[in-house]
């Protein structure tokens, strides 16, 4: 099997790089002699086939590497590392993405598969697609080198071969991490997808604004991919990590946060050149640096550049990253310089109060944020350029300089919608702002009132403005919402919901758009109780108690256990919340067989108000009694609520509009046509 | 109680002072008093801004990589410095000494290190500034204008149409 | 039996790529007038958002007003242009 993967992956690259070379004559030919033969067209079309075989081959190279998994080849170098015979069925899965070779070789299976579904589509506009699956080829064909020369999967096991695998990083044997690396790669590497589009649109200089209406649903999939990615990261963090917290500024977790901030830029802003047909220079260069930056995000952390808790394998690709993203940076550069004469723009700005500035101020807080990250990430290894020593960018650092950022950009989304495009005159802003603002001042002198002291400490500030910038931004969504609904309800003359549902058909990516904020909005939430959170250790024997906020945890019992896979120690602790008996827990520790590793497995109690998160710290080496750590994370259900609404948002902005037309349609027209319709049944 | 004396000064809102300033004060002196002896409050604070040196990339107090030797010790090491008496500014620069420069959680607030923190802040300035010129430029050219059209029958019937298409 | 395997998918996809098409897509340049029906679709869906909007209360009459004159004439311009295209079209 080893054997027919690796012939697989050749077969890709061949593949991927005809579609590349001979999509690039033929458009070529076809743009020299645009009244040429049929010639050109069919070499196109054979390009475009070739790219549909390279996902072919590539999905028979997963299939195989899968395949070694599940049969135990230890025969293969990667299976050998990443997996082992007592390894659960669905980690065998997750063995393709836990190290180098296979994540790179899901990548370029990713890209492939993207590039499958552009090809099949190649319809919506044949040229345009040609352009972008060429462009894309020469990704594919970047990805594939990789997993052909330095870092190749099937690789043989070097001597005898062993009995058994070394057995999956414990750190990964968690139901998420099945689904979090593949959403993420998805996101990274969607991105590819637009990114062709808008280069291969400049390079054909496309007439009009439609290719940003067709890679609009992959630019929104991908930023949901992405975002649910790192989100899953977070929760993974969160539940296996056992230190509490769920974001810790670790160069990982920068690199994927980039791409993803640019890539919200771009979401925003190219809604701009769509309906005004500006800002086309900026959001060509937003998408090339989005999809500059995923790639850099992998440089940084696959190089081994900039040190990080889970780089599960650092190597020396980096220098194949280096000359790949310089490749892209001069391909970009070259072909704006060329053809910067066809982005110009069709309207200007008419008003500093208008929907337009707010998007442009928006786009400046999220890059602001975004460089941020990459100077907080880069500064280590500046420091040890100019002053020779490195320095650590930690947590300290972020939490300083990038909340103050994110509190502003909450500021923002409550803005924006608000104002109407081209301008707002004062009038407007005034009646627009004024319940929005009421809420949002409202909220703080509440919450002053109910003991929060914001003069205490900056966390306590942030969280306050925080929770007022909600209030603010609810009811100003709550207010879009409202009005619109308004005007169907009067237009159609049905009731209050129904007109809901039906504005929200009427504009879905409008309204999806709002549901998203209000998911932005709820995940901030979350992020402000971080402020009031609470630990302690404590060495619990039996019968021993912890009391912590409202809660006493009371131990039961501590013991043993084993089995093919690992051995554990654990602790029951029964809860009580104020006196009363609330739940049984068991954090966990597992020393696991295979890969002679020790992992803890966080219990953790749920509710909207706060989390209770228990890990089983270890044993006291002179009284053998468990330490156990106990913290108390208020609000923290509240991101994955938000993530899930945000989710549902994008959902929504996927879906078709209703024409506007009959949205709303007045309820006499429609009755009359239901009249016709059942009269037309019953014939 | 969570907050202590080094931490006052940096935190309190200037504004807020003067509204709230006798609840201020009171709070104020209730926080010296308080945080004068709390050194459980000065550890969790240095512990944050101090990584374990193990190479586990985590906050010293958040380090719970199973098995790891180094942070038990620095964490024995600040227990003692804080018994000890050392100020914060002493401790962390025993630390610096011991395992260099990397052990600090985030760049020391001088020399070079100082570009750290005031990058990000001035590029987000420079931008601000950058838009505001931006807009202002393009709000003193002229909008493009589509030319008034001229009041024949044939261009109200197509405005009519427009009027019509678009109404709703 | 390995290189068995190779040798169908190879072959597969070789034929697959290269088996003789009766008609390929054309790549056709955009004609102007294409070109125009999306700008009036856009154009469209601007005053739409601007007289709901409009009604929704977001903006003040006179400002509404002016911008709807203007994007109406940008509409009226292009539809002009799309019915002088077709007619010569039908006249061709």
């Amino acid at each position: 099997m080893a054997a027919f993967g690796s012939f697989a992956i050749l077969l890709g690259l061949v593949l991927c790089a005809y579609t590349f070379v001979v999509g690039t004559i033929a458009l070529r030919q076809i743009a020299v002699h645009p009244q040429a033969s049929f010639g050109p067209e069919r070499l196109a079309e054979s390009a475009r086939r070739a790219g549909i075989g390279s996902f072919i081959a590539l999905s028979a190279a997963a299939f195989a590497l899968i395949y070694c998994a599940f049969t135990n080849d230890f025969s293969v170098s990667y299976i050998l590392h990443h997996s082992n015979r007592a390894l659960p069925w669905p980690y065998k899965f997750a063995a393709l993405w836990s190290g180098q070779e296979g994540s790179l070789l899901l990548w370029a299976w990713l890209l492939a598969t993207y590039g499958f579904v552009l090809r099949v589509r190649h319809k919506v506009d044949v040229k345009l697609t040609a352009y972008a699956s060429t462009i894309l080829a020469a990704v594919q064909v970047f990805f594939t080198l990789l997993i052909v020369f330095p870092a190749p999967p099937f690789a043989l096991t070097q001597g005898a071969v062993p009995a058994d695998g070394f057995g999956l990083n414990p750190l990964l044997q968690y139901p998420e991490m099945v689904i979090h690396p593949p959403m993420l790669y998805l996101g990274y590497v969607g991105f590819s997808v637009p990114f062709a589009f808008a280069l291969g649109a400049l390079m054909m200089r496309y007439p009009g604004e439609k290719w940003i209406h067709i890679t609009r649903r992959w630019t929104m999939v991908t930023w949901l991919f992405l975002t649910c990615g790192i989100f899953l990261g977070m929760h993974w963090a969160y539940a296996v990590l056992g230190w509490g917290g769920y974001w810790g500024w670790d160069p990982v977790e920068n690199a994927s946060l980039m791409p993803w901030l640019t890539g919200t830029a771009f979401l925003h802003s190219v809604m701009m050149q769509e309906k005004r047909g500006m800002m086309k220079s900026w959001n060509v260069w937003l998408i090339f640096t989005t999809f500059m930056l995923s790639i850099l995000g992998t440089l940084l952390t696959r190089s081994g550049l900039v040190s990080s808790v889970h780089a599960f394998a650092a190597s020396s690709i980096g220098t194949w990253f280096w000359v790949f993203l310089l490749i892209v940076l001069s391909v970009c550069l070259f072909t704006y310089i060329l053809q910067r004469d066809h982005l110009q723009s069709e309207h200007k700005l008419e008003s500093l109060v208008s929907r337009e500035s707010s998007f442009l101020f928006n786009n400046l807080v999220l890059l602001a944020a975004c460089f941020t990250i990459l100077w907080g990430t880069l500064f280590p290894i500046i420091s040890e350029y100019v002053e020779g020593s490195k320095v650590t960018v930690g947590p300290p650092f972020y939490n300083r300089v990038a909340v103050p950022i994110g509190v502003f950009l909450l500021l923002l989304t409550g803005i924006g919608p608000i104002l109407a495009w081209r301008s707002t005159s004062f009038k407007s802003v005034q009646r627009n702002f004024l319940w929005p603002c009421i809420a949002g001042v409202v909220t703080a002198l509440v919450l002053m009132a109910a003991g929060m002291r914001p003069w205490q400490d900056v966390g306590t500030l942030y969280s306050l403005m925080t929770f007022s910038l909600a209030a603010l931004v609810m009811t100003a969504v709550g207010s879009e919402f409202w009005r619109g609904a308004r005007v169907i309800q009067r237009h159609t003359g049905k009731n209050m919901l129904f007109s809901l549902v039906q504005l929200t058909r009427r504009n879905t990516r409008r309204y999806g758009g709002h549901l998203v904020h209000i998911g932005v909005v709820i995940v901030f939430i979350g992020f402000a109780g971080s402020a009031f959170n609470q630990s302690n250790e404590q060495e619990m024997g039996f019968h021993d108690s912890m009391t912590i906020g409202p809660y006493r945890l009371v131990c039961q019992s501590y013991t043993q256990d084993s089995n093919a896979n690992y051995d554990s120690e654990y602790e029951l602790l029964n809860v009580y919340k104020n006196g009363k008996f609330l739940t049984q827990m068991a954090p966990e520790r597992r020393f696991y067989h295979a890969s002679q590793q020790t992992e803890t497995m966080v219990a953790n109690h749920s509710t909207l108000e706060r989390d209770l998160y228990v890990v089983y710290e270890g044993r006291n080496q002179d009284t053998n009694q468990p330490i156990i750590k106990v913290i108390i994370n208020p609000l923290v259900a509240w991101i994955w609520i938000g993530v899930a609404v945000m989710a549902f948002g994008t959902l929504l902005a996927l879906v078709p509009n209703m024409s506007a037309e009959q949205a709303a349609r007045p309820r006499k027209q429609q009755a009359e046509e239901e009249v016709a319709l059942t009269a037309g049944a019953g014939d | 109680m969570r907050a202590h004396p080094t931490h006052v000064p940096r935190v309190i809102d200037r504004s807020l002072l003067r509204t709230w300033f006798q609840l201020s004060a009171a709070c104020l002196l209730l926080i010296f008093m308080a945080g004068a002896g709390d050194t459980s409050a000065r550890y969790k604070l240095l512990g944050h801004q101090l990584m374990c040196t193990c190479s586990c990339g985590q906050v010293l107090l958040e380090c719970n990589h199973v098995g790891c030797t180094v942070s038990a010790q620095e964490e024995a090491e600040l227990r003692n410095a804080l018994n000890r008496g050392d100020n914060n500014q002493l401790i962390l620069q025993g630390f610096v000494q011991k395992y260099g420069p990397t052990v600090l959680a985030a760049p020391p607030e001088n020399g070079f290190n100082l570009v750290a923190w005031i990058a990000p802040g001035l590029v987000f300035l420079l931008a601000m500034f950058g838009t505001a010129l931006l807009i202002r430029k393009w709000r003193l050219q002229p909008v493009a204008m589509p030319p008034e059209m001229a009041a024949d029958p044939h261009t109200s019937t197509i405005l009519a149409k427009v009027r019509k298409e678009t109404e709703l | 039996m390995t290189i068995l395997a190779c040798a169908a998918l190879s072959i597969g996809i070789f034929i697959y790529i290269f088996y003789p098409q009766s008609k390929t897509e054309e790549q056709t340049q955009k004609t102007r007038l294409e070109f125009l029906q999306e700008r009036k679709e856009t154009i469209y869906e601007n005053l739409r958002d601007l007289n709901f909007e409009y009604r929704a209360g977001k903006y003040p009459e006179e400002d509404y007003l002016a911008q709807r004159a203007s994007m109406e004439n940008e509409a009226a311009q292009i539809l002009s242009e799309i019915e002088f295209l077709e007619t010569s079209m039908h006249a061709a």
